[in-house]
């Protein structure tokens, strides 16, 4: 591709040793590191998956309309931030303010959802300290949720700096690094989701518990 | 030492550091579209009347759908009995689908510089690897001995 060709597509060359943005790299090598970080806990919920040996267990627990519903938002958010980056790089500040506004408000219904969940399974007998699921459960779901967290309040910020006017098609980097931080969060979640949610939600006490539970 | 964060940082010579430009040259093939093959380039240049490197909105809309449907058909499966063991293979095979839409085109990697997908790619890999042992060595931890 030609220096005319990144031109026209946007895409200015930074003099870098790499010729990209040093920030951006960053934020992709910390998602880079985010991955393993997510990994191990993701992995540490599978080695105990079904090892509870008291319940409540996941069957008798997870609320999967619920949580579908909260994927779908989180999903949507996404969706909202990838056109909130779009209209700032373009130059229309309300549109742009207005889709980032439309991501805090998806983000913190999510952390919504997270928190009246916390509290139904708190209220159903199920905490970190009630057994192995609650632990590997609620380490990993509320790690998440700091990660919205998080980025809830990062947009925040953004929303108000695009409102204010100090983001700018020429500073739009910063919507986008943020963007990248919050679309990874919403990938977390794909596979928690899956993992955690759809493939666990039939798991109930260890093969032999139950004759020991029910006689 | 000023010195020196601006040679590792603006660097542009020929140190043992000095990694290739990949900007200028490395950027996804221009007017490509979002998925690869001569027959997809087509569609795309059509759709948008000659082709752009980065997508807009009505694509980012579509995207979205799509991923709302794969979803709704993941709770539909959640639903459905005598999948037997095809239930956890089509659900990661779905999630996976979800996972690619967001990475490739929400983050842009598909029209982004491609060290950044070198990157992320590279981390994926080696976590999946990692974690994949790990879970075996605990199933086989768990085995009863002979």
């Amino acid at each position: 591709m030609t220096q005319a060709a990144a031109t026209e597509h946007h895409e200015p060359v930074e003099n870098t040793s790499t010729g990209l943005n040093s920030r951006k790299l960053m934020m992709w090598a910390f998602l880079g590191s985010d991955v393993m970080f997510f990994g191990a806990f993701i992995a540490t919920y599978l080695v105990y998956r079904g090892k509870s040996l008291v319940g409540p267990y996941p069957n008798e627990i997870l609320n999967i309309p619920v949580t579908s519903v909260s994927t779908f938002v989180l999903l949507m958010s996404s969706l909202a931030m990838v056109l909130g980056l779009h209209y700032v790089k373009a130059g229309e500040k309300n549109k742009g303010t207005l889709w980032i506004l439309v991501v805090v408000v998806l983000g913190a219904v999510f952390m919504g959802f997270q928190f009246v969940e916390f509290r139904e399974f708190a209220h159903e007998g199920l905490t970190p300290r009630t057994n192995i699921f609650g632990t590997t459960f609620f380490i990993l779901t509320g790690i998440h949720g700091a990660h919205v967290t998080i980025g809830v309040i990062w947009m925040a910020f953004l929303a108000y700096g695009s409102h204010k006017g100090s983001l700018r098609p020429d500073s739009a980097l910063d919507l986008e690094i943020a963007g990248l931080y919050w679309h990874f969060v919403d990938i977390v979640w794909i596979v928690i989701f899956t993992v955690i949610y759809l493939i666990s939600a039939t798991d109930g006490p260890p093969p032999g518990m139950e004759t020991i539970l029910h006689g | 030492m000023a010195n020196l964060w601006q040679k590792l940082i603006k660097h542009d010579g020929n140190g043992w550091w000095n990694l290739p430009h990949t900007a200028a040259n490395e950027l996804n093939p221009p007017y490509e579209g979002p998925i690869g093959g001569a027959w997809f380039g087509n569609i795309w240049r059509v759709l948008t009347h000659g082709g752009v490197a980065h997508a807009g909105p009505g694509f980012y809309w579509l995207v979205g759908l799509a991923l709302a449907i794969i979803t709704l058909l993941e709770v539909w499966l959640f639903g459905v009995e005598g999948l037997g063991g095809w239930y956890v293979p089509i659900l990661l095979g779905l999630s996976a689908l979800k996972f690619v839409g967001v990475v490739a085109f929400f983050m842009h990697l598909r029209f982004d510089n491609r060290l950044f997908t070198y990157l992320f790619a590279s981390a994926m890999i080696i976590g999946i690897l990692i974690f994949s042992l790990l879970l075996i060595f605990a199933e086989v931890a768990h085995q009863p001995p002979n």
